[in-house]
């Protein structure tokens, strides 16, 4: 037998870090959001500079209290991602579970701090283009947070009546890198929402 | 069982009579992308026939005023959004896979989900256009025209609509292009090793990842200024109409080289194969692709030189567009040395690529008078235009991309087309085009504005008009030879063998028509022409199980072995989550909270997409952790 050959069979079947083909498809993704998210922001400034009133006078100055809380509790939330991150890795699918049920209760808490913040903002999307830009931005970073409470809600759900198997580790640790994600994508409207209006109206000239 | 049937069965397709639905293989999503394409050039050509018909002499009232409105909108929409792009996506699909030595693509379910988006996308706009609701207002809909106020009706929300489906679908694709490329090509076939038409196609899959976002998102302000009132692009409440703009040519040029680049990997393969030469000055080849590819993205402006805009914007984006004649350049001169230094044999596809050097340097030429700001001042929105776009698409992506089609024809069917027949159709597309096309530079310079569905007798464009007239239908003649000699030699033709070329990539290795298996033993590479720098007892790859779709994943810079995964078997969820997504999409545009309805089934049958392939593994795969 003089034919050559490459065996893998003694390689890892599936893996759980950033080897596997899911954690390139899961990082593919962020970068398309991510670049809408960076789409977005250039339209905020855009539509900054071709205006003389940004936001226009009838815009109040926001209430920063429940904006602010919703912006420590994303990121608290960050820490059982964190834990049941490094627990996946390890394959210890109890510390998952705990973390994932934290991190929904914190989702559903964004969420509904979320909706009493766009309840209040005193303008419509159809009131001007700065109402149209907050309203969008508010609505598409919901839509994620939504979507990724509920795949957490979902794989949490998965693991308490099936078995854990390797795939789902992977899975666990694609949707806590997600997580970070949306929290991360949140702190750039934080500043242009929330503390913008506060820095001065723009010189007339 | 013998290894190949059993590869046969673990690869082959499933049952029942829904089995064309849960249809995830790659070659078969591939050669949809590529006949659903071809179908929508073919309607493209049509809605172009019908325009010069209408054009071939002054004051003509073939079609109306609206209906030619809806003709050319309909032909620019379908040709960049329905035909180019998607295309070039099918080629990629199908080719990737098999030139990196891989059995499928990274994600086989979502590629499904990908082609069925874009199918619906499509169906849509031309239902839409059969019941005299097709879009009017151009392939880019600028805003004010096409904005509530002068656009009422449901015609640019199909347009608008019709773009989110086009682009999620070329998202899809760049990412299984992108993680295939990076993860799943065979042992030793390290960066420097890839096939430029590999290179290319990763290429435009990273600029399809930057690009898409912007338009989707700028076709969803203008959707939501339409339907729901919001004044992203309202003047006279705080939104600028020049936004549209910018978002939309930051995509729209960076399209213009997603179209074009895979033209250029085209060129590489069928002259590698044909001179029977290694490309000269591979690294610098990949070095021009890559910066056409940042580059694309630093130019968008010079499709608005004519909206104002300050003097030092002009000067630098007429700088930006001058450099990527450069890299072109580059390319081209390395082509040409390929085939100075090689023993040129000239077939059909060789046709195609001289056919390229002339039609798309010509393109090139033209575009250097309307990248200067004064020129295009003049030439803005004439015929000289339309001329120019035609030279460099048709010339970069069209030429090109028929030759591929035959270059793989014998690939695709086992069998050879006719040479003879083959030639024919060539010349007739080369002399078709320049007659069609030539005259407008003429018009262009004489006034002649786009966009008009008539003109005066006394203004003498007509002669220039009737030539153009019949240089589309010579054109047309070429497209039938074509489709007349693949249908004959499809079942007919002399049989070709795996290798009838002689050519240096992988998918050559194979017999032909291809296995569904793609590889019996899958490749090891030795050199950056797989086939010609094999040792003879190159080693295979052994291991990967043939009882599951089991497929090998390397290291992204040297494609060392790592580890195996199993991919997903066929499966009838991507088709459904691809239709609960065309009925969120389309309702929308009738009923805003459809939008929400969408989002809310489309994520309901997601989970039926997780269970699927979640519960399957449930019950085969080892627990990790000790059941209480």
């Amino acid at each position: 037998m003089s034919e050559r050959v490459i065996d893998v069979s003694a390689l890892e079947l599936e893996a759980t870090d950033s080897r596997a083909l899911l954690w390139w498809g899961n990082l593919s993704m962020m970068v398309i959001e991510g670049t809408m998210f960076a789409m977005l922001i250039g339209t905020y400034l855009y539509l900054r500079t071709a205006n003389l009133d940004w936001p226009p006078p009838t815009v109040i100055k926001p209430d920063l209290t429940l904006p602010t809380v919703n912006l420590l509790i994303m990121f608290a939330s960050c820490i059982p991602m964190l834990v049941a991150d490094r627990a996946a890795k390890r394959g210890h699918a109890t510390t998952v579970r705990v973390c994932f049920a934290i991190a929904v209760l914190a989702g559903i808490a964004i969420l509904t701090i979320r909706s009493i913040v766009v309840a209040n903002l005193g303008y419509k999307w159809s009131d001007h283009a700065y109402g149209s830009f907050v309203w969008t931005a508010l609505g598409f970073h919901t839509m994620h947070t939504l979507a990724a409470t509920g795949e957490t809600a979902l794989l949490l759900i998965y693991s308490l009546v099936r078995p854990v198997v390797k795939k789902n580790l992977l899975d666990f640790r694609c949707t806590a890198v997600y997580w970070y994600f949306i929290v991360l994508m949140w702190l750039p409207f934080y500043v242009i929402i929330y503390i913008a209006p506060f820095l001065g109206r723009k010189e007339r000239f | 069982m013998t290894e190949e049937e059993q590869l046969d069965r673990t690869w082959g397709p499933g049952s029942g009579p829904f089995r064309w639905f849960a249809e995830v293989s790659h070659k078969h999503v591939g050669m949809r992308y590529i006949v659903t394409a071809f179908v929508f050039l073919i309607a493209g050509g049509i809605e172009a026939a019908l325009m010069r018909w209408q054009l071939a002499k002054p004051e003509n009232n073939f079609v109306s005023p609206d209906m030619y409105n809806q003709l050319f909108t309909m032909h620019g929409t379908t040709m960049m959004f329905l035909f180019a792009v998607p295309m070039m996506e099918g080629m990629a699909i199908y080719f990737v896979p098999l030139m990196i030595g891989t059995r499928d693509v990274a994600f086989p379910k979502l590629n499904v989900y990908g082609y069925f988006i874009y199918l619906f996308g499509g169906l849509f706009l031309y239902t839409m256009f059969f019941i005299n609701a097709g879009p009017d207002a151009g392939w880019f809909s600028y805003v004010p025209l096409s904005g509530p106020q002068f656009a009422p009706g449901k015609r640019v929300d199909t347009w608008a609509q019709m773009i989110t489906f086009t682009e999620m679908s070329g998202l899809v694709v760049a990412v299984e292009i992108i993680v295939t490329v990076f993860k799943m090509r065979a042992p030793g076939m390290s960066l420097n090793r890839i096939p430029l038409f590999v290179w290319s196609m990763l290429v435009i899959s990273f600029m399809i990842i930057f690009a898409m976002p912007a338009v989707m998102l700028d076709s969803g302000f203008l959707a939501l200024d339409r339907l729901i009132s919001t004044h992203f692009f309202n003047r006279a409440e705080g939104g600028d109409p020049i936004l549209y703009q910018h978002l939309f040519w930051f995509f729209g040029h960076p399209e213009v080289y997603i179209i074009f680049i895979p033209g250029l990997g085209f060129m590489s393969s069928i002259l590698t194969t044909f001179t029977r030469r290694r490309i000269f000055g591979y690294p610098v080849m990949v070095a021009s692709l890559v910066f056409t590819g940042f580059m694309g993205f630093g130019l968008w402006v010079h499709h608005m030189f004519a909206t104002g805009l300050p003097q030092l914007g002009q000067s630098f984006f007429t700088v930006a567009s001058m450099m990527i004649a450069i890299p072109t350049g580059v390319q081209i001169f390395c082509w040409i040395v390929t085939i100075w230094r090689g023993a040129l044999r000239i077939r059909t596809p060789v046709l195609y690529v001289f056919g390229f050097f002339i039609v798309f340097i010509i393109g090139g030429l033209t575009g250097l008078f309307v990248a200067s700001v004064p020129m295009d001042w003049q030439l803005h929105d004439t015929y000289f235009v339309v001329a120019h776009l035609h030279y460099v698409l048709i010339g970069g992506a069209l030429f090109p991309l028929f030759g591929a089609f035959y270059y793989w024809f014998p690939k695709w069917s086992g069998r050879m087309y006719s040479e003879k027949l083959g030639t024919i159709s060539f010349w007739l597309l080369l002399i078709g085009f320049n007659t069609a096309f030539f005259p407008m530079h003429i018009l262009g310079l004489m006034g002649m504005p786009r966009r008009v569905y008539t003109y005066m007798p006394q203004l003498r464009w007509g002669s220039l008009n009737a030539l153009a007239t019949a240089g589309a239908a010579v054109i047309a003649l070429s497209v039938l030879t074509m489709i007349i000699n693949f249908r004959r030699s499809w079942k007919r033709g002399a049989l070709a063998g795996p290798n009838p070329w002689g050519a240096d990539t992988l998918e050559w290795s194979t017999p032909s028509p291809i296995p569904r298996y793609n590889f019996l033993r899958l490749p090891t590479v030795a050199g950056p022409n797989a086939l010609w720098d094999a040792a003879p007892d190159q080693p295979h790859v052994v291991g990967v199980s043939t009882t599951t779709r089991e497929v090998l994943v390397t290291r992204v810079l040297d494609a060392e072995p790592e580890h195996r995964e199993e991919l997903p078997t066929h499966s009838l969820w991507p088709f459904i989550v691809a239709v609960m997504t065309a009925i969120g999409l389309i309702g929308s545009i009738f009923y805003a909270w459809y939008f929400t309805i969408g989002l809310g089934i489309t994520g309901a049958a997601l989970i039926g997409w997780f269970l699927e392939e979640a519960v399957k593994h449930s019950r085969k795969d080892p627990p990790v952790e000790a059941r209480a």
